[in-house]
């Protein structure tokens, strides 16, 4: 041997030893399972800093050689990467959880809480943040865009107002298309926007099967926070703000351009030039929102705690209105042994509300600018004796406004109080009892001094009522697996009584300025009052069974029985059914890398719809007041039976795609459809029957449509960028109607007819104006002797009326959605949040006051939407008609005319948010801080010519609306 | 765990009882199930005061008014309104207007009502059934009567062979019947009347029906019909029962603000008692507003458009010319003129301006300014229908001793045979009919069923339908189509059956 290799050999034997000697190896196995408890094979098992990696078996087992103090790292596609110290340990087992924060997600779905990922059903879930993006204290329209074919549509901007929301589209006439609320587990319940954790809405028939027999509108299942064990919390957010009203394209006339108008058909005195009122601002004022909440919460492994209190106040923009709430909820979860588990689940609302009087609204569109709100010294004036007033109603609201009032205070107490008791490893039983107790007290007050309660020299009205509800839910459950199979059984029956009391009474006679019932020195009209009651009860059986985590099945029964309905069907049968398969754990998904989430779903179920009246079914002769007679109690026939009467019946089909692509994408995909039958509506009645209308099941009407919902993280470095993008179509078509009838309403504006949108238009045609005199124009309908049917123009609007045709246009919207953009970097974050609608015709009823050429010269008028132009010689071709004093052809009455295009796309909110560093909040002990400033209903794009093109979808039409406000707030959150 | 254990107990008591309470059935409070409102004598007499209140409903009773008042030439509407009442007024009715089609199905959902009381009660029933029996005829009755001179053409237009409205009795099985004609209607109201009258026995106060409201009813339909001598009849029976006196000098001017069961003049009408008043929807809230021009004065004084009513309808220019050839006509006590400083108030809202006549035949029952109960059928019609019938007879002497009844009641001069002009007696009693019953709903029917025409030149908003429109002549033939009013839409709509007037 050379000098050279002897001294490699030394050299490398002493390596050897040194790392044998420093470095101690261990042989570490274990196994890798997934939140199910399946093994997931292909993990990648590495030691942390080398690239020495090896792979799990088909069932998770690993083995590798690591260092004693080493970590090694587990990693999976769509998975969070885990680390484990390896200590000296020769066996580690490893969970790794799925990185698609959606599908972790626990979500209470019908007496039971699933993850997303086993759900066969379609189901949109909106967790608290980014729910309270926009300010408000109504959680419903908290939701508008954010989660696909959840249309909610808000008709006024006062705080004291609720919107409306639909779900899938109306799938009913008559009874109410609101969709079933339900809270921490029981239908009905009261919440605060501050305390929500979470919003689940579930729209098809597998998920809304439980609540089935009334969920045919969709169900809201509302979740409450709740302390969570060891970790002690409390929580301060306030937030401040300032809300103006919107106008949109919408403007009245000020005088110089009233008496311009005027002057075309009306000879104007040029004094009313003197005074230039701008009652719209008088009207309204800017106003001011606070919303602050302090919440406690934490506890032990035994006791967890949640404390809340919360005051909202916001201020309405048209001055006097207001709406105040107090807020406290007590949630206190607790084991009183390893069997029983206690819930009590506290919370009381106060509320007290202003609402406007004297027509404020009202005369702030229609007040003349020629008349003069106030005095030389400054008092408002009084329309009813100012001389020369010229407005029509002789009112200026600001005078009543001084002294009269209406107002309401309210007081909520709702308790819920839950057992679940553990009677074997797979036996349990849970029972859920709720009381609601609700009483409310409004007044209203109008002044001797004012034109509202001159002619009795005041008024005073009281009204007092107080609802209570009692709900009782049990529920048993069985719960196995053999090997693979899971399965849960689960049985409930359940009952529900609703009481609600009234009475209302009245004095006129009152002193100036006095509003105490006792200083009224008569009755306006006799006090009145009444009670009201109604009652569920359901039993229901529920089977729900998977496969490994792979394949999903669910089944349902659910049979109840309500007191609205006639005494020959009082009860309603319901069944659900639903499948999925979740493709990406197959062994063929295994190595599709960009698709990390795949998963099919399908659902076949009925479910039911009982909201109209408490007594529709029964023939009733009234016998309140009305039917009284020179002061002897009388009975007239009031309500036609219909002994028949039953639950209207929903046929839901769903089918479901949910998938992931490249971690970053997440896909939702819906198509449904929904099928009404049994519908329950008010059929109407010739007069000559003796009623207008008698409720009746009958017909069919079917709501098709497609969701998408896609959320993707285009951006993840430094600075992120997520989307979230909605969109839902629905199609509504009339499918049949009772007794070979083709429509309900014949000659209404939404008819209902057979073939047709529910909300399709139904109009005379409006045809322009005639060039040659300036007459309105109709299309009237002209059949000659063969049959034959010729379109000819007419200007008179009896001949229109009976020529009534299908615009071809609705009030249902094509499509409708939301995008949400949210960037951050660092600590500063930014979301934009757009909601949009499309594709809707709004009838603008307000134009029969404002663009009825010359009707009235003593309302005001609107200006001119661009492209409008006004008759006014021979030969020209004009939008409006000729402006005639009196009117001009009944130019105004109901048609096309009025029809708009109802789209908009509004910047709904942004906000701009900034975290404060954590070492600067270390050191002043507190554990997050975060500010931001926001702003709502900033920007609204639409051509509508009225205040604004929202409107309650259900009727499509837009009058003196409250117009909603632009926000603008400052807040800051501060957790301890 | 034995705390546990009865806790639990106390729990499975609460959630059963809570079970079984929510299957009960539920009622309503302010209702009766229709099985249980005729079984008995009380119930029925329960339901025919629901029968009259129907009468009560604004539906019925104000959109009637507006439908039978303002097409005649009393009154004069100041200013253009939206209000379907616009197009009552300036003859421009169409066939969705709101009032017609209220007042359709108000009228005929008291008529199915009185009916299946009718049915309920059989023919030889005691003197009360009998009594109530009768009231529940007489008030279809009048409803079909006020039905089928809205609707219909005037009997005297081919004699009665004209579209009238549906007829419903008490054994009808059809609800969407077709339109009997104007004869078969008057034929069966008289035929229901006169059975009516019968059955009737007890004499009860004035808000209710009773034998002579039958007769004084029959009088008025026989005149419409042309049948003089049963005309005069009844009007007899009416005045010769003792049950009635004409109101004289200072109760007549008060006419309309007592009680109205104390008024030994009016024969029939609709009770509104004190806690009932409409307010700004009340009949008299269009025709007058009060406390003054400042808002200060008492609800006497007239006072400022909006004070206490509308105020947008007046007494017609001529009309009180008319009433003014007499200062002393004790008439001008129902009419308010609004002044100031004594300067009559004019409505500018149009041109020229329409003087602004307040009418209180519809105020201050009982001291509030917007009650009344509106008058059906008063003693002085017995009278002035005999005149009517007399003079179209040819007993003109007859006649105007009938007239002059009225005319000192009035604190006027009588009239001679030698004061008329051309011996029209008819004319002169038509005249008086006009001024002694404005604002009645009367005076379109008086003029179109004697084929004479009516002639506004005053001013008023049917101007606007003029061009220019400062031309306050409007002229209506007794043979125009819009003398009656079109049959409501929504009706025809729900009814094919239901032909529509031209």
């Amino acid at each position: 041997m050379n000098k050279f290799y002897r001294r490699q050999v030394v050299l490398t034997t002493l390596l050897l030893m040194f790392s044998i000697m420093a470095i101690a190896q261990v042989r570490v196995t274990g196994v890798v399972k997934d939140t199910d408890g399946q093994p997931m094979p292909a993990v990648t098992v590495a030691i942390k800093g080398t690239t020495n990696a090896v792979s799990t078996s088909v069932d998770g087992k690993f083995s590798i050689s690591a260092p004693a103090d080493g970590v090694l790292t587990f990693s999976f596609i769509g998975y969070n990467t885990k680390e484990v110290n390896v200590d000296g340990k020769t066996s580690i087992d490893v969970v790794l959880s799925s990185s698609m924060k959606q599908l972790n997600e626990v979500v209470v779905v019908g007496y039971t809480s699933k993850q997303v990922s086993q759900l066969s059903s379609s189901v949109s879930v909106i967790n608290g943040d980014r729910l309270r993006d926009v300010t408000s204290n109504d959680v419903v329209s908290l939701l508008q865009g954010k989660a696909p074919g959840v249309v909610v549509s808000s008709a006024s901007g006062d705080p004291t107002s609720v919107s409306s929301i639909l779900i899938r589209g109306a799938a009913s006439i008559s009874a109410s298309t609101s969709p079933l609320f339900v809270v921490d587990g029981n239908i009905g319940g009261t919440y605060n926007a501050s305390d929500v954790e979470s919003v689940t809405v579930l729209k098809d028939a597998a998920a809304t099967g439980l609540y089935g027999s009334r969920a045919a509108n969709g169900v809201i299942i509302i979740t409450t926070k709740s302390g969570k064990a060891g970790v002690t919390k409390i929580d301060v957010s306030s937030t401040v703000g300032f809300n103006t009203k919107t106008t949109g394209n919408f403007h009245l006339m000020d005088s110089q351009q009233l008496y311009d108008y005027q002057k075309t058909f009306y000879n104007p005195d040029p004094s009313v030039l003197k005074n230039n009122t701008n009652w719209f601002n008088l009207a309204f004022r800017r106003a001011l929102t606070q919303n602050h909440t302090i919440a406690v919460s934490g506890g032990s492994d035994k006791t967890q705690y949640y404390i809340s209190g919360n005051y909202y106040n916001e201020q309405g923009t048209l001055i006097d209105n207001n709406n105040r709430n107090y807020n406290f909820r007590t949630n206190v979860i607790t084991k009183l042994n390893s069997k029983l588990k206690l819930s009590v689940l506290l919370n009381t609302i106060y509320t007290q509300q202003t609402y406007p009087t004297d027509n404020l609204l009202y005369d702030a569109y229609l007040n003349l600018p020629f008349d003069p709100a106030f005095n030389p010294d400054g008092t408002p004036t009084d329309g009813r004796t100012y001389p020369g007033w010229l407005g029509r109603d002789n009112e200026n609201p600001l005078q009543g406004l001084q002294y009269n009032f209406s107002n309401s205070r309210s007081l909520s107490t709702n308790g819920d109080l839950n057992l679940d008791y553990t009677i074997t490893k797979h036996l349990s039983f849970a029972t859920y009892n709720r009381i609601t107790l609700y009483n409310d007290k409004y007044v209203t007050y109008y002044d001797a001094r004012t034109k509202s309660g001159g002619a009795n020299s005041g008024e005073l009205y009281n009204t007092n009522d107080y609802s209570s509800r009692i709900l009782t839910s049990n529920r048993l459950k069985y719960d196995n697996s053999f090997g693979n199979h899971n399965l849960t059984l689960l049985a409930v029956g359940e009952g529900e009584k609703n009481h609600y009391d009234v009475n209302r009474l009245n004095g006129k006679g009152l002193p100036p300025g006095r509003t105490a019932m006792s200083t009224a020195t008569d009755i306006i009209s006799n006090p009145s009052g009444g009670t009201d009651e109604y009652n569920f009860s359901k039993y229901l059986g529920q089977v729900d069974y998977n496969y490994a985590g792979k394949y999903f099945f669910v089944g349902s029964y659910v049979h109840e029985y309500s007191s609205r309905f006639g005494s020959n069907n009082p009860s309603g049968n319901f069944f659900q059914a639903g499948a999925s398969w979740i493709l990406t754990k197959e062994d063929f998904m295994a190595n599709i890398k960009p698709i990390t989430f795949l998963k099919l779903r399908a659902s076949y179920g009925t479910t039911g719809n009982a909201e109209i009246g408490n007594y529709a079914a029964l023939g009733l002769y009234t016998i309140d007041q009305s039917a009284s007679y020179g002061g002897v109690p009388g009975a007239y026939p009031s309500q036609k039976a219909n002994p028949d009467l039953t639950w209207e019946k929903i046929k839901t089909a769903n089918i479901g795609l949910d998938f992931g692509l490249f971690n970053r994408i997440d896909v939702n995909l819906d198509v449904y459809q929904k099928t009404s039958s049994a519908l329950l509506f008010q059929k109407p009645l010739p007069a000559t029957s003796g009623y207008s209308y008698v409720f009746e099941n009958v017909g069919s009407i079917r709501n098709r449509g497609v969701e998408i919902n896609i959320t993707s993280k285009n951006l993840v470095g430094a600075f992120k960028w997520e989307t979230n993008f909605n969109i839902a179509l629905n199609r509504n078509k009339v499918i049949s109607l009772e007794a070979g009838e083709s429509v309900v309403s014949p000659g209404a504006a939404h008819p209902i007819a057979v073939g047709h949108d529910m909300n399709d238009w139904y109009l005379p045609i409006w045809a322009g104006v005639n060039p040659a005199n300036g007459d309105p124009q109709w299309e009237k309908l002209v059949t000659d002797a063969s049959g034959k049917t010729t379109t000819v123009l007419t200007n008179s609007y009896t001949e229109a009326a009976a020529s009534k045709q299908y615009t071809g246009t609705s009030a249902s919207p094509k499509f409708t959605g939301g995008i949400t953009n949210t960037f951050s970097y660092n600590r500063f974050s930014l979301s934009t949040f757009f909601n949009f609608v499309c594709g809707n015709k709004v009838y603008n009823d307000s134009r029969f006051y404002f663009d009825n050429d010359g009707l009235y010269e003593s309302y005001n008028a609107m200006v001119p939407a661009s492209g409008w132009t006004r008759w006014q010689k021979p030969g020209d071709i004009a939008t409006e008609p000729k402006a005639v004093l009196g009117g001009n052809h009944d130019s105004n009455s109901q048609s096309s005319r009025y029809l708009e295009n109802g789209s908009y796309l509004r910047l709904r909110n942004v906000t701009l948010g900034y975290q404060l560093p954590q070492n600067f909040l270390d050191g002043i002990k507190v554990r997050s801080a975060r500010i931001f400033i926001s702003g709502d209903n900033l920007v609204t794009f639409t051509k509508f010519s009225g205040v604004d093109p929202e409107v309650d979808l259900s009727s499509g039409t837009s009058s003196f609306k409250y117009p909603i406000s632009r926000k603008l707030l400052f807040g800051i959150n501060v957790g301890f | 765990m034995k705390t546990i254990k009865s806790i639990l107990l106390i729990f499975t008591i609460c959630i059963t009882t809570t079970l079984f309470d929510a299957c009960k059935k539920v009622e309503p409070s302010t209702a009766i199930d229709e099985k249980e409102a005729l079984s008995n004598e009380a119930d029925i007499s329960t339901a025919t005061i629901g029968t009259y209140a129907v009468l009560r409903n604004p539906e019925y009773v104000r959109s009637g008014h507006f439908l039978m008042e303002y097409p005649g030439d009393n009154i004069a509407q100041g200013q253009p309104s939206s209000d379907d009442l616009s197009r009552c007024y300036r003859y421009t009715q169409i066939a969705t207007g709101a009032h017609a089609t209220a007042f359709w199905s108000q009228a005929y959902h008291l008529i199915v009502g009185a009916n299946k009381i009718i049915a309920a009660i059989p023919d030889n029933a005691s003197a009360d059934l009998k009594q109530l029996k009768g009231e529940n005829i007489y008030l279809r009755t009048m409803v079909e009567f006020n039905l089928v001179r809205i609707f219909g053409r005037p009997y005297p237009q081919g004699n009665g062979n004209n579209p009238g409205v549906p007829l419903l009795n008490e054994n009808s099985t059809d609800t969407a019947p077709a339109r009997s004609t104007v004869k078969q209607v008057y034929d069966s109201v008289i035929a229901d009347l006169l059975k009516a009258a019968d059955l009737m026995t007890v004499a009860k106060s004035n808000i209710y029906a009773s034998k002579e409201v039958a007769y004084a009813l029959l009088s008025r339909v026989y005149l419409y019909m042309n049948d003089n001598a049963n005309a005069i009849k009844y009007a007899d029976l009416v005045i010769n029962s003792g049950r009635y006196t004409l109101l004289q000098g200072g109760a007549y001017s008060g006419y309309f603000s007592g009680v109205p069961e104390d008024n030994t003049e009016t024969i029939f009408c609709i009770r509104y008692t004190k806690t009932q008043d409409e307010g700004f929807s009340a009949i008299g809230s269009m025709y007058y507003s009060g406390l003054g021009p400042d808002g200060t004065a008492p609800i006497t004084t007239p006072g400022g458009q909006g004070n206490t009513g509308w105020g947008e309808i007046y007494a017609s220019k001529t009309y009180v010319e008319d009433l003014d050839k007499y200062p002393s006509d004790l008439r001008h006590s129902f009419i308010a003129p609004y002044t100031i400083d004594g300067v009559l108030q004019m409505n500018k809202k149009l041109t020229p301006n329409t003087p602004m006549y307040y009418i209180t035949k519809y105020s201050f029952q009982e001291g509030i300014v917007t009650l009344s109960s509106p008058v059906y059928l008063r003693l002085a019609e017995m009278y002035l229908n005999k005149a009517e019938a007399n003079a179209k007879l040819g007993n003109a002497q007859l006649a105007l001793n009938d007239v002059n009844v009225i005319r000192t009641r009035a604190g006027i001069p009588m009239l001679t045979l030698a004061d008329i002009a051309g011996g029209n007696v008819l004319g002169a009693v038509l005249e008086e009919r006009r001024l002694e019953f404005a604002f009645e709903g009367q005076r379109a029917y008086d003029l179109f069923r004697n084929n004479l025409p009516l002639v506004r030149n005053y001013p008023g908003t049917h101007s606007l339908n003029n061009t220019p429109n400062t031309n306050t002549l409007q002229t209506i033939l007794p043979t125009d189509p819009r003398v009656v009013f079109y049959i409501p839409q929504v009706e025809i709509d729900n009814n094919p059956k239901l032909t529509q007037n031209p």
